[in-house]
């Protein structure tokens, strides 16, 4: 079909007629060094996804390990009792240090606050005392100047009634169990429930709390609503 | 840029390293092609005992647990990995200029890695394996093994030592970086998944190494391959070279942090799946700007596609390498990974990358090499067109199979009170689906083999032109000649 056929003779003889080369070796074209050429904005574009996403990635990834939390499933025959339960506080405790998130950049992942600027958590005594103070400052901010533990601060505290009843019960929660030193039979314990009456109470607050408002309100007085089982999350 | 024509020594030169290359080359390439006969008829087998569990059951020899290991390694280290040397034997000396000196030795080194492949694949079938994937083959088979990937990738160093080209391609930066990366990973792995090395350090390590084995020594390879024939065929120049280099060291530095994310979740310390699940998406910046790269190198040079098989098979081979990471990389996040984990879905990503990715890649350089080594032309072009399209239908059908089978699967499993039994039967569809990509693939490499073994006893064409996949029009023809393209 070609008329060349069966002109190939480069490996007929023991060595390599310079007329007869295989063609394919005539054929080849040379290699080039190569160019200098633009990277397109298509590839940039893909690039920087690729970046936002394999970062996101990593410190999700990391972060999902740090709260993995089995979710509770029965015995074999079906039951719920006798089977690896997730003890309703821990996961309690859990949400609230995911929503304690927001306060890091003030009182510090330590409670400690920052001397002389944002007032610390730990031996404080409006997180010793009851829950209606901490509740009515978290709702509605707290402005300064106002004094912890013998030392004055000027600061705005902004409210966080944004969050829902139910963050904001697990954040106190944590604070008050992980930071506080609790009188002795207290556990600590802030409920949706009880938040949810605080809004209710101090719904007429629009502007944040002074020293002197959040005085008004006893050391001691807690939120209302039910105790509950640690175990279960169950009101008493 | 013009780049002067070869002169007559050159093209003597050529033919002379060719000629050099012509038993060493041709060994690894017609055993390899045995090997992928032999590997696709296990796969389909093994395949087959997915959907029939009672078929042979009385004999240990034929069951899933040794078919598949023996598919899988056959596959890798007799078709895959002979495949990978014989090419980088060729492309080294002729990017190096120089010719391959001792070439029987490269035969002894080729038959004792044959050994060891072969010794490998029996033990596994004895029921010797250590069940870990791809270091299947027992403890003491790895220095037989490796000793014969070193005795014949040594041959490299004179050539590189005694190298008598100016030019410094991109392509020989790929092939040390793939022949040097290939020892350092096997070593580890295996040392690591050693005698009274624990059971979840073996586990780790064996994903570590498969997808080690996958960026750290296939896609260099293939990148080299990929970055030789573009621009032969084309005639044209890389699109940047710059980028080139910049996608190698990103390869380089991102590709050891691969690998574990298979086991995210598993008993391992978070960071460890965290971190190779952010290098797996990561690695796409280098596979994206690689795979730009070459196509815009072949922009306006696409027509070629139609012809050439060399160009073909590269082109497809890359773009499987491009699906693969980015499947990969999806895989090792949690959104994605933790129903796809453990599934179909993994099995026919490894499907995608050795057979879909570096095996089509390969085709494209036996394509290119085996005339020039042989001194004749490929039997025929319709055969080339069977092969190629086979293929590529059978890993397509592998791919859209296993993924949509292993989402399936995966949320069956992902469901407490649904028996393992139900997760299997809901799946059959997608293990027939299974069967049949094996089976397209093991047709198309039937008749592969049969065009090389013709090329090997010399019964290939004796022609001035090349054998394509389709003849080239008149116009086509007289405008490639007159832009001096092959």
């Amino acid at each position: 079909m070609d008329p060349a056929e069966d002109k190939n003779l480069d490996y007929q003889q023991g060595t390599i007629s310079t007329v007869e080369l295989h063609d394919a070796i005539r054929r080849e074209t040379p290699l080039h060094p190569g160019e200098r050429g633009g990277v397109g904005i298509t590839v940039i574009v893909l690039s920087s996804i690729i970046l936002i996403f394999g970062g996101g990635h990593f410190g999700s990834s990391l972060t999902v390990a740090e709260n993995y939390i089995p979710a509770p499933r029965p015995s074999l025959d079906g039951s719920e009792a006798g089977a690896a339960q997730v003890v309703w506080i821990d996961k309690w405790m859990g949400e609230g240090k995911k929503v304690y998130n927001n306060c890091i950049a003030c009182h510090q992942a330590s409670g400690l606050g920052i001397p002389g600027q944002f007032p610390p958590l730990v031996g404080s005594e409006w997180v010793d005392g009851g829950t209606k103070r901490l509740g009515a400052i978290l709702l509605h901010g707290i402005n300064g100047p106002f004094k912890v533990g013998g030392q004055t601060y000027n600061q705005l505290m902004p409210a966080w009634n944004n969050l829902n009843d139910e963050k904001i019960a697990q954040v106190l929660t944590y604070v008050r169990r992980n930071f506080g030193s609790l009188p002795e039979g207290e556990d600590g314990v802030v409920t949706t429930e009880m938040i949810k009456a605080a809004r209710e109470e101090f719904n007429a607050h629009t502007a944040p709390f002074t020293e002197a408002e959040l005085l008004a309100i006893p050391g001691d007085a807690q939120l209302s609503g039910a105790k509950v089982n640690l175990e279960t999350g169950e009101p008493l | 840029m013009t780049v002067p024509q070869p002169t007559q020594e050159d093209l003597n030169e050529r033919a002379a390293i060719d000629r050099s290359a012509r038993y060493p080359v041709m060994f690894f390439f017609t055993s390899a092609a045995a090997w992928l006969l032999f590997a696709t008829v296990m796969g389909f087998m093994s395949s087959l005992k997915l959907r029939l569990p009672g078929l042979w059951d009385e004999c240990a020899y034929m069951s899933y647990g040794r078919l598949f290991p023996v598919h899988f390694n056959a596959l890798v280290y007799g078709w895959a990995m002979q495949a990978g040397i014989g090419v980088m034997l060729w492309l080294m000396a002729r990017l190096t200029r120089s010719r391959i000196a001792h070439p029987v030795a490269v035969i002894v080194a080729g038959h004792l890695w044959n050994a060891g492949v072969a010794l490998a694949v029996v033990s596994i079938w004895f029921g010797a394996g250590r069940a870990i994937p791809l270091l299947d083959f027992p403890g003491w088979l790895w220095p037989v093994l490796g000793s014969g990937y070193a005795l014949t990738v040594v041959w490299l160093i004179p050539m590189c030592l005694g190298r008598r080209n100016a030019l410094f391609y991109i392509s020989e930066l790929y092939l040390i970086g793939a022949a040097v990366w290939f020892p350092w990973t096997f070593l580890t792995a295996n040392l690591l998944v050693g005698e009274g090395a624990a059971p979840v350090a073996g586990a780790g390590a064996g994903a570590w190494y498969l997808s080690n084995l996958v960026y750290f020594w296939m896609a260099p390879i293939a990148l080299a391959v990929a970055y030789y024939i573009i621009p032969k065929i084309s005639g044209r120049a890389i699109y940047s070279y710059p980028l080139a280099q910049v996608s190698f060291w990103l390869l380089a530095f991102l590709a050891g942090w691969t690998g574990i994310s298979r086991f995210m979740g598993g008993p391992f310390p978070a960071w460890m799946a965290a971190a190779s699940g952010a290098a797996s998406i990561f690695i796409l910046l280098a596979v994206v700007a690689t795979v730009a790269n070459l196509l815009l190198t072949l922009k306006g040079a696409t027509k070629l596609w139609e012809y050439s098989p060399s160009l073909r098979f590269t082109v497809i081979g890359i773009l499987m390498l491009a699906v693969w990471s980015v499947l990969t990389a999806l895989g090792s996040t949690y959104v994605f990974g933790r129903n796809l984990q453990f599934t179909h879905f993994v099995a026919g990503l490894d499907a995608l990358a050795f057979y879909g990715f570096f095996s089509m890649t390969m085709f494209g350089a036996i394509y290119f090499i085996v005339p020039r080594i042989t001194g004749s032309e490929w039997p025929s072009g319709d055969r080339i067109r069977t092969h190629f399209w086979f293929s590529t239908y059978g890993i397509i059908t592998m791919v859209v199979v296993t993924l949509v089978g292993g989402i399936a699967q995966g949320g069956d499993l992902a469901v407490w009170d649904r028996t393992f039994s139900v997760s299997f039967t809901n799946s059959v569809a997608y293990i027939v689906g299974r069967c049949l990509a094996w089976a397209l693939i093991t047709w198309s490499n039937l008749v592969f083999l049969q065009q090389l073994a013709l090329m090997f006893i010399g019964k290939g064409r004796k022609s001035a032109g090349p054998t394509l996949i389709h003849a080239e029009p008149g116009e086509v023809q007289s405008a490639r000649a007159a832009a001096g393209i092959q």
